[in-house]
C-alpha cells in the first residue's frame, strides 16, 4: 500500500514540484526569519555575553542593558559589602565615536573594566595579551573591529593589527589586543579599556558608572546572592545566564524590553504567519487537486473494498512524506543562509532546537490539513462513480 | 520525460536528507561560536577575610598624616636644600626663597644706619662746640659784657643740640632695628622643616615659582616608617562603623598583597567624598564617613603613601534578613 501511495505521488512530477515548493517556501520563511528574529534579539544582549559576569547590579529602573542609568561610584563597595558577594567590580558600557587616522567616524561600544582583576574581560583572545591592558592608552579590539576600523574595509591590508592607533573622543587609544565578542545590536565593535581610562574617553558627566558586575560567594546561588544585593541595597541585581522564563535574568529583560519596545517582532511574526499562510495555501490546493485527479484510481481501490480508513491513512502518509521532503529541502536552504551569515557575521542568525521542531510541527500541520481535504473529498465519492463515467 | 521525473523525485530526497544534515552542522556550529558563559575573572579578585564587611575604599597615609609644607610668601625658589626621601630633623632648612629685594633693602638701610651714626657725631660735635660757647660766656666775670640775651641763647641753642644729639641716636637704633627686620625677613624665606620626618615629595625646583596654594604644595613631609590607611565609607554603609572594628587592607591592583589593620579612629565629620579613582571631573553628591587604620610596612613588597587599598571591615549586617 506504501509503495502504491507513493507511486500515485511521485506519478505527476508537476503536481509533485508544486506541493514541495509550498512547503518548501513555508519551511523557509519560517526557519529563517524566526531564526533572524532570533539572532536579534540575541544581538541585543551582545554585551551580557561579552561581559561574562554572573551578576549585573545596575540602577534601580534598569530594564536593559543597552540603556543604563549611571550610578555613583561608591555603589561598587556598597556591593562589595553585601555578604553574599565573593566579588564586585565597576563596569562602564556606553557607545562613543572613534575618528580613524583618515579622520572618518565610527561607533563604537566601549566597554570599561577593572584594571587590576580585569573582571568582565573578553572570553577568548584571538591575538596579544589581556594584560597590556594595563599600559597607558590602550585598548583590546574584536574581530568586527579589524575591518570596521580600517580606513578601507574591502582591503585586508588595512586591517586594525596590534599596535595601530586611533582616537577615541580626541583621546589616543592603542591596539594592544583582538578578541572574540559577539556583534552589538547597534552595529558597532566592541572596544574594551580599563574602567578608569573609558572615563577618560568619555566626555564628563556627573556619574559614569553603568553597572556593577558581581559574583555569589562559594556555596550560593546566582539568584540568592542577587536577592540579597537588592534587599540590602536597594539597587537592581540581576543574574545573566540566558534567555528564558526567568524575569530576573538580564537576557530576558532586555529582549523583552525589546519586543515590548520596538516594531521588530510584529515585523518578523508577520513573515512568519504569511510563510504559514503561503504554505497552507499552496499545499491545500495543490494537494487537492492531485487528489481530484487521483480520484478515479482511488476510486478503483475503494470499489475494490479497500476501506475509508485505509485509503485515509494512505493520503496522510502521502502527504507526510510531501512535509518530510519540503520540510527538509527548506532546511537546505535556511542551512545555505545560515553558512553565509555565520560567515559574514552579519545578518543575525542564531537558531534554538525550538525553531525547526516547531517548523516541523508547523509544516505536518499544513500538510495534514491538505491530507484533510482530500479524506473528505474522497469519502464523499461513491466508489459507483468510477464505473457511470 | 521519465528520465526528468526520476531526476526530481530522487534529487528532491536526497536533497532533503542534505537538508537535514546541514541544519543539524549548524546548530554544532554555533553550539561552538558561543562564547564561553560567566567565569572567574583572570586575576580572582581579593577573597573576603570575613563574612559580613563593610568594603571601603582608602588611600595610604604618612602615619602622623603627610604635612603639605606652606611657602611663607609666594615667590621664586633660589635652592633647594633637600632630595625626596631625606630625612629631615626638625627646623632643618627645606628650601631658600629668592631674598634679593630684602638684602637690596639691607644695604640701603645699612647707608642708612652709617648716616645716622654720623649724625650723631655732627651732633655731639655741635653740642660741644655749643657747650664750649656757653661755658665761654659763662666764664666772663663782667655781667655787663655780656647780654643776657645772649646768654639765654647760647642756653637755649646747648638744649636744642641736646635734643638733636638724642634724636640721632633714636635715628640709629631705628635703622639697627631696620636692619635686624630685615635679617628677621631673610631668614623667614628659608623653609625649615616643623618636624622630624622624612620628604615624601618635592614638586618644585629651584628657579620656579612657589606659589602658597595648599592644593598643590611644593613639598610634602611625612613619616613613612608607620603607614595609616584613610578608608571611606559610604554615608549608606556608615551606620554599621563601630570603633574598633576588625579591618583587612588590599593593596589595589595586586589582591595578594594583603595587612591586617590596626583601628585608629573614626574620624567625626562626614565629608563630601573625594574622587580617588583618577576622574578629576566627577562631580559627586555622596558623602563618606572616613575610618583611619594603621599598618606597619611589610618588608616585601614596598608600600608607597598615596597608594589605593581595598579594605574589608568586619561589620555585622543590619539588614533584617528575609
Amino acid at each position: 500500500m506504501i509503495g502504491l501511495a507513493l507511486k500515485m505521488l511521485f506519478g505527476d512530477t508537476a503536481k509533485y514540484v508544486m506541493l514541495v515548493a509550498g512547503l518548501f517556501f513555508a519551511t523557509f520563511l519560517i526557519v529563517q526569519q524566526a531564526s533572524v528574529f532570533c539572532g536579534l534579539m540575541l544581538w541585543t544582549t551582545a554585551t551580557l555575553r561579552n561581559v561574562a559576569a554572573p551578576i549585573f547590579v545596575v540602577e534601580e529602573r534598569v530594564e536593559q542593558i543597552n540603556e543604563t542609568n549611571p550610578m555613583r561610584d561608591t555603589d561598587v563597595d556598597r556591593v562589595r559589602s553585601v555578604s553574599s558577594v565573593r566579588w564586585a567590580m565597576p563596569l562602564y558600557s556606553g557607545i562613543q565615536r572613534v575618528r580613524l587616522s583618515d579622520g572618518s567616524f565610527k561607533t563604537v561600544q566601549l566597554v570599561g573594566i577593572d584594571a587590576a582583576s580585569l573582571a568582565g574581560a573578553p572570553g577568548r583572545m584571538v591575538e596579544g595579551r589581556l594584560e597590556d591592558l594595563r599600559l597607558p592608552n590602550t585598548v583590546v579590539i574584536d574581530q568586527l573591529a579589524t575591518t570596521r576600523l580600517a580606513s578601507n574595509p574591502k582591503d585586508p591590508s588595512t586591517k586594525i593589527k596590534i599596535g595601530d592607533r586611533f582616537e577615541i573622543n580626541d583621546v589616543e587609544a592603542r591596539v594592544v589586543g583582538i578578541c572574540e565578542a559577539m556583534r552589538s545590536f547597534t552595529g558597532g565593535p566592541y572596544v574594551w579599556t580599563t574602567y578608569e581610562r573609558a572615563l577618560q574617553y568619555t566626555p564628563p558627566s556627573r556619574k559614569m558608572l553603568s553597572a556593577v558586575i558581581a559574583a555569589p560567594v562559594k556555596g550560593m546561588s546566582v539568584e540568592q546572592a542577587a536577592a540579597d544585593i537588592e534587599r540590602t541595597t536597594e539597587l537592581r541585581a540581576y543574574v545573566n545566564h540566558n534567555f528564558g522564563k526567568d524575569t530576573k535574568d538580564f537576557n530576558t529583560s532586555t529582549v523583552w524590553w525589546y519586543i515590548r519596545n520596538t516594531g521588530i517582532p510584529i515585523s518578523f511574526g508577520t513573515t512568519v504567519v504569511i510563510g504559514f499562510i503561503v504554505g497552507v495555501a499552496i499545499a491545500c490546493q495543490t494537494f487537492y487537486s492531485f487528489v481530484l485527479d487521483n480520484l478515479k484510481h482511488l476510486g478503483a481501490l475503494k470499489a475494490m473494498g479497500m476501506s475509508n480508513v485505509r485509503l485515509s491513512m494512505m493520503l496522510l502518509f502521502q502527504a507526510f512524506t510531501i512535509g518530510i521532503i519540503g520540510f527538509g529541502l527548506g532546511l537546505l536552504a535556511t542551512s545555505g543562509f545560515a553558512m553565509g551569515a555565520l560567515k559574514n557575521g552579519q545578518p543575525p542568525f542564531f537558531m534554538p532546537w525550538q525553531i525547526p521542531v516547531f517548523a516541523f510541527v508547523a509544516v505536518q500541520l499544513i500538510c495534514m490539513l491538505a491530507a484533510l481535504l482530500g479524506i473528505i473529498r474522497l469519502s464523499l465519492y461513491e466508489p459507483a462513480m468510477v464505473f457511470r463515467a | 520525460m521519465i528520465f526528468i521525473s526520476k531526476l526530481v523525485r530522487y534529487g528532491s530526497i536526497a536533497a532533503a536528507i542534505v537538508g537535514f544534515y546541514a541544519i543539524f552542522m549548524i546548530s554544532r556550529t554555533q553550539a561552538e561560536r558561543q562564547l564561553p558563559t560567566s567565569s572567574d575573572p583572570p586575576i580572582i579578585p581579593p577573597q573576603k577575610p570575613y563574612v559580613e564587611a563593610v568594603a571601603a575604599t582608602g588611600i595610604l597615609e604618612a602615619l602622623s598624616e603627610n604635612v603639605a609644607i606652606g611657602m611663607p610668601s609666594p615667590g621664586l625658589v633660589s635652592s633647594i636644600l633637600v632630595k625626596v626621601n631625606d630625612l629631615v630633623k626638625k627646623d632643618q632648612p627645606l628650601l631658600t626663597l629668592d631674598n634679593r629685594d630684602l638684602l637690596a633693602e639691607q644695604l640701603s638701610t645699612r647707608a642708612q644706619h652709617e648716616i645716622a651714626r654720623a649724625q650723631i657725631a655732627v651732633s655731639e660735635a655741635q653740642l660741644a662746640k655749643l657747650n664750649s660757647q656757653l661755658s665761654r660766656l659763662g666764664a666772663v666775670a663782667d655781667s655787663r659784657a655780656v647780654s643776657l640775651d645772649d646768654l639765654e641763647n647760647r642756653k637755649q641753642d646747648v638744649a636744642i643740640s641736646q635734643a638733636q644729639l638724642i634724636s640721632a641716636k633714636a635715628q640709629l637704633a631705628a635703622t639697627e632695628s631696620s636692619l635686624k627686620r630685615i635679617d628677621l625677613l631673610i631668614d623667614r624665606l628659608t623653609v625649615r622643616a616643623p618636624r622630624d620626618g622624612s620628604i615624601i615629595q618635592v614638586d618644585v625646583r629651584s628657579g620656579e615659582y612657589a606659589a602658597n596654594t595648599p592644593k598643590n604644595p611644593a613639598m610634602i613631609l611625612g613619616d613613612i616608617d608607620k603607614l595609616q590607611v584613610r578608608a571611606d565609607i559610604d554615608e549608606q554603609n556608615a551606620s554599621r562603623i563601630r570603633p574598633g572594628q576588625a579591618a583587612h587592607g588590599y593593596l589595589k591592583g595586586d589582591p595578594t598583597v594583603t595587612f591586617p589593620l590596626e583601628f585608629i579612629r573614626v574620624e567625626p565629620y562626614v565629608i563630601p567624598k573625594t574622587s580617588l579613582t583618577g576622574s578629576s571631573t566627577e562631580r559627586v553628591d555622596t558623602r563618606v564617613l572616613q575610618v583611619i587604620y594603621s599598618l606597619t610596612r611589610p618588608s616585601d613588597p614596598p608600600l608607597y603613601v598615596g597608594q589605593q587599598v581595598d579594605v574589608f571591615i568586619e561589620a555585622p549586617d543590619h539588614h533584617p534578613k528575609p
